[in-house]
């Protein structure tokens, strides 16, 4: 197998790679810019540089040239090269930073280079505590500067588009940004403008940089310079803890990671995975948080002649279990959500089963056109094949409002939805009828003809299952603390979570901004044991593990299999 | 003079026939041109078995014919570089962006033997099996460009350029383009990047323009005064051309001397002239009948040579570096004794400053840095750190860029300072002051 040699240390490779690649694949860092992996190579920022060697073979023989001690002699290239940009050869030597002081020299020399004519503004910087620019300016930059002249002064604050902000003086010029829209989104709506020490990203004349993935540039820009608008300014970076889990704006089930500070949802970011969305993130999965911030209940209630007044969780599961103990199952309909989890929708279909009444059903959400084949589908909802996968199938609306009409639906059991405002039923077709709803939010227009309010635990305050569109049984685990939850009994939520450095900053004990809801898991097996049927689970874990191995559309979906990156669940044909 | 006892290469210079721009009226005219033989060489390739494709490239490399661009890279060599025709396009560009300051010789060219540089593409594209050059000129030579486009007209009316030239089969296109005023666009990947209407940054190498060039296909970039050499070499034979001037850097060259001479301008001779002969013979010698203080043999970027260096250094690669300087574009810039190098330095900082494409990090704000530098030492501001400052900058510029521009910015000031220094050190504030007396109040007591 070829072999390469850096600082000293042999290792085999395969196939070809970059030598920049190969080093932080193996653990060997090495301080670099313009680098990226999804991105085509322009070797700019000229940060990653090393020594680069290679044997010296004889010109006649073409035998390896050896020294005496038999070790092949190894020329190295007089330039220092680009590592991001060398591609691996068999027998190369490489010397980094570790074992070359030219290396780190140079290293130290560019980094000067990049500050002369930066703002060194971090303190009032979005991207301060997790610029790689600070970071390897402290690691590998010089102590000072030499620099004694007025730094250039570029535009600040520019609105490229609705969703990013551009502060020219931040940016090292790197083409990230440029190459991301060029290459990856291919909007083409960024282009470097002017020349030298005056360049930066700009948008075409009397264009906007307003493309459906704009955000990511945030991401991948190695310095504050380019910054999303919702997020400025909001919160520091170190303040907030991240939790990995996935995107629910549509059915593509994006990796990402939610940012909280005090239990409210700060940011969103994306999560490598490269069987769903690779590096990106689509600007709707973006700023698809406010919902869980906003407009949420407070604890459950019931309708009353005053209207619906707050009780507690047990006078609301009682209330629950007689309003359906006094109907003939057969006339129950049972909601499910695309919204919801695999672990609540079943459940769901445990309870309606229990009862003898028929399957539930779920609302789909399907707004044909809003998809582009890549991160956005039709589907606005991020379970509907994880519905599917259970047995519960999409509502029949013609066939419900002709079971309403004949009188044959006589209550109606709502899994985090909202069908009023779907369309299913007017609210006042409901008005007489008993409706259980569990809700995320008090703007669902369906409360208005609901006995029984169930405030629900939304994405981020949850643990479950989602099934994207492309079959893959995905995760979710909490990010922030909700009221009522025992704590122990939510796997994986600690005591405290340590924030990106291990700073146990936002801590779930913190009290501010908990929701006073619950998961479906909690609240559904207090309905059904009132109803005689108890479900005897420790908690999602586990009824997920039954769900694996109950129905063979899930095989092989527990939680160890899925982990981080989620599996891929075997194909079950046709589905909406 | 020395130039009669055997040290200068060029053989004698003072009987040469100039060949590049000879001395004809009119010749830019097609007409007149081809009185004069021309688009026989062109004639000759297409129709005469003898020259294969290859064949012309094995004559150019045997010619020593190097790059009249600046980097004087062998050009038959460059040209076996192209890989074998398949059906991928191929293409040539032809280099006149001529931005150097102190380069002033393809427009010479171009105005007045226009045709020589057609010829030479044809051939240049006949040897490389290429259907396509483009004629890359910098838009400030709007006048020289629509000057060109009038005579390529005439030369696709007579089927010298297009489909099926003269009849033999053989068919290309030129183009000429103008560029939109950038220095940077006469480095040769960013040339392509522009002419793909893309924003001129230079390219990483490798790959190299034959493997992966314009438009991603194998191309070739020579210079307006290369390609102009080649008709002449099909001529009169590699033998001919390698018999002119320096033996390992032959030919005709244009030299652009500018500078105090009493007589600035264009002049045609043998390479391996002695740096003396041009100024003192060819060029009328120092105006006002000054002493010689400096020499920049080759543009801007060619390190300054002091007069004391220049005794019998001739105008080819080899005796350059020996000097301690480089060929460049032989625009050769000569300084007399009241030339103040600080401001000349300060100037040419100021152009690259102005014309680094600020791709990469040292060139970006590298250059910028060195012109605040020196020019600081030019207003009397500044501090004899700041020329150790300065050759530092030089070492974490050069070598570690994108493209050549880089080394282009850093080499004169790494050269200048170092062969005057006297003369920046005196222009610095002094670090130690005399005490007592009239003593600056920030004065350090000497110790
Ligand atoms: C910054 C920079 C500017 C250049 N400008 C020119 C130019 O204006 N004209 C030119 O012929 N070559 C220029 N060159 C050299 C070209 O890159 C290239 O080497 C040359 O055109 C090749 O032609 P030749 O082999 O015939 O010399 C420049 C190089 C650099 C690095
Ligand atoms: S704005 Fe950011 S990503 Fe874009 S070029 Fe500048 S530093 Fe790079
Ligand atoms: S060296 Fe200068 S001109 Fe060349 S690519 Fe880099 S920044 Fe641009
Ligand atoms: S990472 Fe920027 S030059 Fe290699």
């Amino acid at each position: 197998m070829p072999q390469v040699t850096i600082d000293g240390q042999v290792y085999d490779f395969e196939g070809g790679s970059k030598l920049l690649q190969f080093c932080l694949d193996h653990g060997l860092e090495l301080p670099h810019f313009c680098y990226h992996p999804a991105l085509s190579i322009p070797a700019n920022c000229r940060q990653c540089l090393v020594e680069v060697g290679m044997p010296v073979k004889d010109r006649q023989t073409g035998e390896l040239k050896r020294n005496e001690d038999g070790s092949p002699v190894i020329q190295f290239f007089p330039k220092l090269q680009t590592s991001c940009s060398v591609d691996l050869a068999d027998g190369m030597v490489v010397k980094t930073h570790r074992t070359s002081d030219l290396v780190a020299r140079a290293q130290e020399d560019n980094l000067e280079f990049l500050l002369i004519n930066h703002p060194l503004d971090c303190p009032i910087c979005d991207q301060a505590g997790h610029c790689p620019l600070q970071i390897q300016a402290y690691k590998y930059g010089p102590e000072g500067s030499r620099f004694e002249f007025r730094k250039v002064h570029k535009p600040k604050r520019v609105r490229l588009g609705p969703r990013v902000m551009l502060d020219a003086e931040r940016c090292i010029n790197c083409t990230r940004c440029t190459r991301f829209t060029d290459e990856v989104s291919k909007s083409h709506q960024l282009t470097i403008i002017s020349r030298g020490v005056k360049n930066y990203p700009m948008t075409p004349p009397n264009t906007e940089f307003d493309e459906p993935y704009s955000m990511n540039v945030v991401d991948i820009c190695p310095v504050g310079a380019l910054t999303a608008v919702d997020a400025r300014f909001k919160a520091r970076i170190w303040e907030m803890s991240s939790t990995p889990s996935i995107t629910t704006a549509n059915a593509k089930g994006s990796n990402c990671f939610y940012w909280v500070r005090d239990n409210l949802v700060m940011k969103v970011t994306p999560r490598t995975n490269m069987a769903v969305n690779e590096f990106w993130l689509p600007d709707e999965d973006r700023l698809d948080y406010h919902r869980f911030n906003d407009d949420r209940p407070e604890g459950p209630q019931v309708r009353t002649d005053a209207g619906l007044v707050p009780v507690s969780w047990e006078q609301a599961y009682d209330r629950a279990a007689a309003l359906l103990q006094g109907v003939d199952p057969a006339r129950v309909l049972f909601l499910g959500s695309a919204y919801a989890t695999v672990e609540d929708n079943y459940l769901l279909a445990q309870l309606a089963q229990a009862l003898g009444a028929e399957a539930p059903r779920y609302i789909p959400h399907v707004e044909p056109g809003h998809g582009d084949g890549w991160l956005r589908t039709d589907d606005r909802t991020p379970n509907a094949q994880g519905c599917e996968r259970l047995g519960i199938l999409p509502v029949d609306e013609a066939l419900v409002q002709a079971r309403l009409a004949d009188g044959e639906i006589a209550a109606v059991y709502v899994l985090e939805d909202d069908p009023v405002a779907a369309g299913l039923f007017t609210a006042a077709q409901l008005a007489d009828i008993p409706v259980v709803l569990h809700h995320y939010n008090t703007t669902n227009q369906t409360l208005a003809a609901a006995d029984v309010a169930l405030p629900a635990a939304t994405v981020v305050e949850t643990i479950g299952t989602y099934v994207n569109c492309d079959g893959r049984a995905q995760r979710v685990r909490p990010a922030k603390a909700i009221r009522g939850v025992n704590r122990t009994l939510m796997m994986e939520m600690g005591k405290t979570r340590a924030d990106q450095h291990g700073t146990p900053f936002d801590r779930w004990y913190n009290e501010a901004h908990q929701v006073d809801c619950k998961p479906g898991w909690e609240s559904l097996p207090g309905v059904a044991e009132r109803l005689g049927h108890a479900f005897r689970f420790k908690g999602p874990k586990q009824i997920m593990q039954q769900v694996a191995e109950r129905v063979p559309a899930f095989a092989g979906a527990t939680y160890e299999a899925m982990g981080l990156t989620g599996v891929q669940l075997a194909d079950i044909g046709e589905t909406v | 003079m020395e130039a009669n006892n055997g040290q200068t290469k060029a053989g004698d210079w003072r009987t040469y026939q100039r060949v590049l721009l000879p001395p004809v009226k009119d010749l830019h005219r097609l007409d007149v041109y081809e009185q004069h033989g021309g688009y026989t060489a062109l004639r000759t390739v297409l129709t005469d078995a003898r020259w294969e494709p290859k064949a012309v490239t094995e004559e150019v490399k045997a010619s020593g014919l190097r790059g009249r661009g600046g980097a004087g890279f062998s050009t038959g060599l460059k040209w076996s570089f192209m890989p074998p025709v398949d059906d991928r396009p191929r293409y040539l560009c032809c280099n006149g962006d001529e931005s150097e300051p102190g380069t002033f010789k393809d427009r010479q060219l171009m105005e007045y033997n226009p045709h020589l540089v057609f010829e030479g593409i044809l051939i240049a594209c006949y040897a490389m099996s290429i259907n396509t050059c483009y004629l890359y000129v910098r838009g400030e030579y709007a006048d020289w460009i629509s000057h060109m486009e009038r005579e390529l007209e005439k030369l696709y009316a007579k089927g010298y350029v297009g489909e099926n030239i003269m009849g033999t089969g053989f068919s290309t296109d030129i183009v000429i383009h103008k560029g939109a005023g950038a220095y940077i666009c006469g480095e040769e990947s960013s040339l392509m990047e522009s002419l793909e209407g893309k924003r001129a940054y230079p390219r990483i190498k490798p790959p190299f323009p034959a493997q992966k060039g314009l438009w991603g296909y194998p191309t070739t970039i020579n210079n307006v005064e290369t390609l102009a050499c080649v008709p002449l070499i099909i001529n009169n034979g590699a033998a001919w051309y390698a018999g002119i001037g320096a033996e390992r850097h032959p030919g005709p060259v244009l030299y652009g001397i500018s500078g105090h001479v009493n007589k600035p301008g264009v002049y045609e001779y043998p390479t391996g002239m002695l740096i003396t002969d041009l100024i003192y013979e060819v060029c009328g010698g120092i105006r006002g009948g000054k002493k010689l203080k400096a020499v920049v043999p080759g543009g801007s970027s060619t390190p300054v040579l002091r007069a004391d260096q220049i005794e019998g250094v001739t105008m080819d690669a080899e005796s350059l570096r020996e000097a301690g300087s480089m060929m460049g574009t032989a625009g050769m810039l000569v300084m007399d004794e009241d030339t103040d190098m600080v401001s000349f330095l300060r100037r040419v900082t100021h152009f690259y400053h102005h014309e680094s494409c600020g791709q990469c990090t040292p060139c970006r704000e590298g250059t910028g840095w060195l012109e605040n530098l020196v020019t600081r030492i030019d207003e009397g501001e500044g501090h004899l750190r700041d020329l150790d400052l300065l050759l530092d900058l030089c070492t974490q510029m050069e070598g570690r860029t994108v493209c050549a521009l880089a080394d282009a910015a850093a080499w004169p000031v790494r050269h200048t300072i170092q062969r005057f220094r006297e003369e920046f050190e005196a222009r610095c504030k002094p670090s130690v002051f005399p005490t007592g007396d009239g003593a600056p109040a920030e004065a350090v007591p000497a110790s």
